[in-house]
C-alpha cells in the first residue's frame, strides 16, 4: 500500500545530494519565503503544534521562542541531532541520507527564526553514507551561495558545521551532545540551566531532531492549515514510523501522525511474518512502554499514547510475535543501556548494571523469587535519581514488562 | 542414470589380469565429454537461487533446498538459554578451523573452537596426498598460481590464489614448529614430489598420510594452547546477527550430548565447517567425513553472505563401490599414477588414466551409462563401477601395493578382497566443494564479522581443484582469518538476534515458497536425520 500524503519522503525530495534536482523541485524556496519574516516561522511552527520528534515530543514553538529571546553571547547555536543510536530506529539516517538539503533547509530556516548564527549538523559517526550525503550536500550550500542569502537575512555570517559524534548513544541526550560540541566526552549536563538560555559554550542554543528540522520547509511553503491537515485526529502533519521486528515488510514508513497502529502493522507492515498472532511491541527508543495487542486501534500520537500510559518515542515500532520471550528482549535492552550508562550518576551507572546482571540471571534460568523482588524494588527506587532520561527509561521499559508479562519472569524463575 | 550393465560375477569370471585391453580410444574433446558425462552438467542437476544473496545464480538442486529454508530455531527457542562471551568463536574442529583457532589465540584473544563432532574428525585427516608449496629451486611462486588458475579453469580469484601461493613456504614453516613430520631428503632437505597439473615437484608431504599427521599436531596444539576452550559435539544452529541483521555477533550452538541450545556472543564468527559429500549430491557416494553436511554454506546463506560456483564440485574418479560399507572411500590417485589402468565391463580401456579428475569421472560415468559398466554384487542397491586394475600393477611391478599402498590393502583385505589378486571396482565419489562463500584474502565474507575458511570458502580453486592445494588453503586462509577476527572492531555489547532469520522468512513468504523446509541438515540422514531435539 503506497502511503499517499508524503511529505519528507516524497520521491521528488529523495534525490540525495544534489542541489540541482532539489532545486529542480521547488527545494529552496521556502527559505527565500523564510528569509522575508523570519520571525513569523515560530508562530507558524506553534500554530501548527509541531513537535520535537527525536522521542521527547515537547512542542517545538516553546524551545525556539526561548531560544529567540535570548540575546546572543556572542553567537546562537543550532544542533541538528542526527545521533540516532537507539535500538529499531533508523529514520534520521535516512532523511539524511536521501534528503540532505532538506534537513540543511530547515536548520537554515530554524536558525534565522530563532537568530542563531552557527548550525552544528551532530551525526553518529557510524552513518557513513548520512555523513558523506551531508558533506556534499553542505559543500554545495556554500558553492551556490545558498548560506549568504541566509546569512543577509540574519544580519551576520551563517556558519554550517558537521561534526560526527562519538558514537555513544548518550551522546544523543541533548546536554551531551553540547559537550561533545565543546570538545569533551559527551557526559549529560544537570538541568537546569536549560540548553536554550546556556548551551554551548553558555551561548543559547536550540537543540532539534534531524526529522523535525526537516518538517520545517514544507511547513513553511504549504501552511499550517495544509501541515495539520496532513494528521488524523490530534495528530498534526506526518510522522516517520521505523517499524522491525516480526513483520513481513519492515521499514520506515511516513504516515499521518496518528496512524493506529493495527494499520501500520497489517496494512503498511504486511502483518506479522508466518501469521503468527501479535504478542507485544516495543515502542521508541526502546526505553519505553511496551503496547500490547489491546492497544492495536491506538492512534500513533504523542497524545494519545500518553493518555493510555505509553509514549511514541522516536517512532521504533519493534513487533514481537508470539513464541518471542519478552524477559530475552528486555535483557537485551538493559544490556544495551548499561553498556550505553555514561557513569557519571552512581544511581544510573550501578543501577543499570544491577539491573542487567539480573535480568540475565533470570532469562537464564538461574534467577530466584529474591532476584525478581529485587528487580521490582529498584524499579521503584531507581527512578528520577539520574541527570538524564536514561534511568527512567529503563525502569519505564522494565515497570511496563512486569505490568504485562510478569508471568513470564515467574515461569523462568529457578 | 542407465542402471543396466555386465553382472559383477560374469565380468569377473571373464577378468584376466593379462588379457589384451584394446586400443586407447582417442579423446578428441574433453569438454563435450563434460557437458555430456560430468554430474555438474546432469540435467535437473542446477537450479536457479530464487532469494538471498545470490538470487538468480545456478545452485546444485539439492544444495538450493537447503540454502533456501527455514532455521531450525525461533526466538522461542532462546528463552532461558546460557550465554557464553568469547573473543573469537570458530565453528568447525578440522585443520583450517585449528588453525584459525591457533592464530587468534596466539594474538591473544579468547577462542572458542566448537565442532558438530570431535576435534579432528575432519576430511583434513583423508587428505593423502600432500600440501603444496613452492619451495624447490626450479620453482616459482608464478608457477604455483598458474598451475593453480589453470587447474581451475580460470575461474579462481586471482588475488586468492596469490595469497594462497604466498603463503605456501611460511604455512610449512609454522607445520614444522607445530610439531608436524614431513618426508626428508638424504641431506635432510624437505622431499617433494610431482603431481598431475604441476609444472615442478611442489608436494611436500609425510607417507601417504600427511592431513593425519597435520591433523594430529594442530589437536594438540589447540588442545594445549590456554586462551582456547573446544566444545565437542557441538553443531552451530544457528548464527546471530545484531539488530538490523547485517552483522555477525554470534552463534547458537545445539549439543549432540544433551540436545540443549547455547548462545555464544561474540565479536567475530570464523566458519570452518568444511564440505558437503555427505548430502550425495545426485546420489553420489561420496569420501567425506559424516559431519560434511554444507552447514556453514547454509548459515552463512541465511546471514547474507553471497557464495559462489554454488554448481561446481569435484567427484574423484576412484571411489570404492564395493563392499558396501566402504562405498564411496577413495582409492589415492597414487595408485593410477603408479599406473594402474582403468577397464570397463568388456575389458577395454576407454580413458587414460592421468587426465585431469574431472574428465576421468566423466568418462567413467559414461562407461557406465551406456552400459559397460559392472553391476555391484550387492543388488538391493545398484551400484556401477569399473574395474581398477590392480592385479596388472602388481604383474608388471610386483611388490609395489604390498609397498607404497599399505593403508589400501588393509583397508580390502578386512573385506576379503585382495587388490593383488583382484580388481577393484570403482566409481566417481564426491570429494570437494570447488565453490562456497566469498572472502577476501583475510577470509572475510561479505557479512562483516563473519569470515570463512577451508572447504567452505569459495574463490580460492576456481571450478576444479589440484591435489594439495587443500591442505595449504586450510592453513593459510585459517591463519589470515584468525589474525582479522581479532583485529574485527567491536563497540561492545549490541543485541543478538535473530532478525537475518525473520529477513530470510520475508524473502520466502514474498517469493512463495514453503516455511516447512528446515535447514541446516547437520547429520546425514542415516545417521539420525535431522536434528532432532
Amino acid at each position: 500500500m503506497e502511503p499517499l500524503n508524503q511529505l519528507l519522503l516524497h520521491p521528488d525530495h529523495r534525490v540525495g545530494a544534489d542541489l540541482t534536482r532539489w532545486q529542480a523541485h521547488g527545494g529552496g524556496s521556502a527559505l527565500s519565503a523564510a528569509a522575508a519574516d523570519p520571525a513569523a516561522v515560530r508562530e507558524l511552527v506553534r500554530l501548527a503544534d509541531l513537535r520535537g520528534l527525536g522521542g521527547s515530543g515537547f512542542p517545538v514553538w516553546k524551545k525556539w521562542d526561548v531560544v529567540a529571546a535570548e540575546p546572543a553571547r556572542p553567537d546562537k547555536y543550532l544542533v541538528v541531532n542526527g545521533n540516532e543510536d537507539e535500538p529499531g530506529t533508523f529514520k534520521d539516517r535516512l532523511l539524511l541520507e536521501e534528503t540532505p538539503h532538506q534537513v540543511i533547509e530547515g536548520a537554515v530556516i530554524a536558525a534565522l527564526a530563532v537568530g542563531a548564527n552557527r548550525v552544528v549538523f551532530y551525526v553518529n559517526p557510524d552513518l557513513a553514507r548520512s555523513l558523506t550525503a551531508l558533506k556534499l550536500a553542505i559543500e554545495q550550500w556554500r558553492a551556490a551561495g545558498l548560506t549568504e542569502i541566509a546569512a543577509r537575512a540574519l544580519g551576520r555570517p551563517l556558519e554550517l558545521e558537521l561534526l560526527p559524534g562519538s558514537g555513544h548513544y548518550i551522546g544523543g541526550e541533548e546536554t551531551a551532545a553540547l559537550e561533545w560540541i565543546e570538545g569533551r566526552f559527551p557526559f549529560p549536563r544537570g538541568k537546569p540551566p536549560y540548553p536554550a538560555q546556556s548551551g554551548v559554550h553558555g551561548c543559547p542554543t536550540l537543540v532539534n531532531n534531524v526529522e523535525t528540522l526537516a518538517h520545517v520547509p514544507h511547513l513553511v511553503l504549504y501552511g499550517v492549515d495544509w501541515f495539520r491537515g496532513r494528521g488524523i485526529g490530534r495528530g498534526t502533519g506526518t510522522k516517520l514510523y521505523s517499524l522491525s521486528g516480526d513483520v513481513l515488510h519492515p521499514g520506515v514508513y511516513e504516515l499521518p501522525m496518528g496512524t493506529p497502529l493495527r494499520e501500520l502493522i497489517y496494512a503498511h507492515g504486511g502483518g506479522l511474518l508466518s501469521g503468527k498472532p501479535l504478542k507485544a511491541v516495543f515502542t521508541g527508543g526502546p526505553s519505553n512502554t511496551l503496547l500490547t495487542p489491546a492497544d492495536l486501534d491506538v492512534a500513533l500520537d504523542f497524545d494519545s499514547l500518553r493518555e493510555c500510559g505509553g509514549s511514541l518515542g522516536t517512532g521504533a515500532m519493534i513487533v514481537i510475535s508470539e513464541g518471542t520471550g519478552v524477559v530475552k528482549r528486555v535483557a537485551e535492552y538493559v544490556r544495551f543501556f548499561a553498556h550505553s550508562s555514561c557513569g557519571q550518576c552512581p544511581p544510573c551507572k550501578t543501577g543499570t548494571a544491577t539491573l542487567s546482571r539480573l535480568l540475565d540471571r533470570i532469562d537464564t534460568g538461574r534467577g530466584t523469587p529474591a532476584d525478581l523482588a529485587t528487580l521490582e524494588n529498584l524499579c521503584a527506587m531507581l527512578p528520577n535519581s539520574g541527570r538524564c532520561h536514561l534511568l527512567n527509561g529503563v525502569v519505564q521499559l522494565l515497570d511496563s514488562s512486569f505490568r504485562h508479562f510478569h508471568h513470564e519472569y515467574r515461569n523462568a524463575l529457578r | 542414470m542407465n542402471k543396466t550393465g555386465i553382472s559383477f560375477a560374469a565380468a569377473r569370471a571373464a577378468y584376466r589380469p593379462d588379457a589384451d585391453l584394446g586400443p586407447l580410444p582417442a579423446l578428441t574433446d574433453p569438454d563435450t565429454l563434460l557437458a555430456a558425462c560430468h554430474p555438474d552438467h546432469l540435467r535437473g542437476s542446477v537450479v536457479k537461487l530464487a532469494i538471498g544473496a545470490n538470487a538468480g545464480d545456478g545452485c546444485q538442486r539439492e544444495l538450493a533446498e537447503l540454502l533456501q529454508a527455514e532455521a531450525f530455531i525461533d526466538e522461542a527457542d532462546l528463552a532461558g538459554t546460557p550465554v557464553t562471551d568469547t573473543d573469537v568463536l570458530v565453528i568447525g574442529g578440522g585443520g583450517a578451523g585449528c588453525a584459525a583457532a591457533l592464530a587468534a589465540a596466539e594474538r591473544g584473544a579468547r577462542v572458542l573452537l566448537a565442532t558438530k563432532l570431535r576435534l579432528g574428525d575432519s576430511n583434513t585427516v583423508m587428505a593423502e596426498g600432500g600440501i603444496q608449496a613452492a619451495i624447490e629451486p626450479d620453482d616459482t611462486p608464478q608457477q604455483h598460481i598458474s598451475d593453480t588458475l589453470r587447474g581451475g579453469h580460470h575461474a579462481a580469484d586471482p588475488a586468492l590464489v596469490a595469497a594462497l601461493v604466498a603463503d605456501g613456504p611460511d604455512a610449512i614453516r609454522w607445520l614444522i614448529r607445530q610439531g608436524m613430520q614431513f618426508e626428508t631428503t638424504a641431506t635432510g632437505d624437505l622431499h617433494t614430489r610431482k603431481a598431475g597439473g604441476m609444472s615442478a615437484a611442489r608436494i611436500v608431504h609425510c607417507r601417504d598420510y600427511t592431513g593425519l599427521e597435520m591433523m594430529r599436531v594442530l589437536r594438540e596444539a589447540v588442545i594445549q594452547h590456554r586462551g582456547i576452550e573446544v566444545w565437542e559435539q557441538s553443531p552451530a544452529v544457528e548464527l546471530l546477527s545484531n539488530e538490523r541483521g547485517q552483522k555477525c555477533v554470534g552463534a547458537v550452538l545445539g549439543s549432540l550430548a544433551d540436545g540443549r541450545l547455547r548462545i555464544v556472543r561474540t565479536r567475530s564468527v570464523i566458519l570452518a565447517t568444511g564440505g558437503l559429500g555427505r548430502l550425495h549430491l545426485n546420489g553420489f557416494p561420496t569420501s567425506n567425513h559424516l559431519g560434511a553436511t554444507g552447514d556453514g554454506l547454509v548459515l552463512a546463506y541465511r546471514i547474507g553472505a553471497k557464495l559462489r560456483e554454488l554448481d561446481s564440485f569435484q567427484y574423484h574418479p576412484t571411489g570404492l563401490v564395493h563392499p558396501t560399507h566402504l562405498s564411496g572411500k577413495l582409492v589415492t590417485e597414487g595408485v593410477r599414477a603408479a599406473g594402474a589402468l582403468l577397464v570397463n565391463g568388456e575389458g577395454r580401456r576407454f580413458i587414460d588414466e592421468l587426465l585431469p579428475r574431472d574428465v576421468v569421472s566423466a568418462a567413467i560415468l559414461r562407461e557406465c551409462q551406456e552400459g559397460r559398466g559392472i553391476l555391484s554384487v550387492r543388488t538391493d542397491k545398484t551400484r556401477l563401477g569399473v574395474w581398477l586394475d590392480t592385479p596388472r600393477l602388481e604383474r608388471s611391478q610386483p611388490g609395489l601395493l604390498e609397498r607404497q599402498f599399505p593403508k589400501l590393502l588393509a583397508r580390502t583385505r578386512g573385506a576379503g578382497i585382495d587388490p593383488r589378486v583382484d580388481p577393484l571396482l570403482v566409481h566417481p565419489t564426491l570429494h570437494y566443494q570447488n565453490g562456497g562463500v566469498l572472502i577476501d584474502v583475510n577470509g572475510a565474507t561479505t557479512v562483516p564479522g563473519l569470515y570463512a575458511v577451508g572447504e567452505l570458502a569459495g574463490g580460492i580453486h576456481g571450478r576444479n581443484r589440484i591435489m594439495g592445494n587443500a591442505l595449504l588453503d586450510i592453513i593459510g586462509f585459517g591463519r589470515r582469518a584468525g589474525v582479522a577476527a581479532v583485529a574485527e572492531r567491536d563497540r561492545g555489547p549490541k543485541k543478538v538476534t535473530l532478525e537475518h532469520v525473520n529477513r530470510m522468512r520475508r524473502a520466502l513468504t514474498l517469493a512463495g515458497m514453503p516455511l516447512t523446509h528446515k535447514s541446516p541438515r547437520l547429520l546425514p540422514a542415516y545417521a539420525g536425520g535431522a536434528w532432532n531435539r
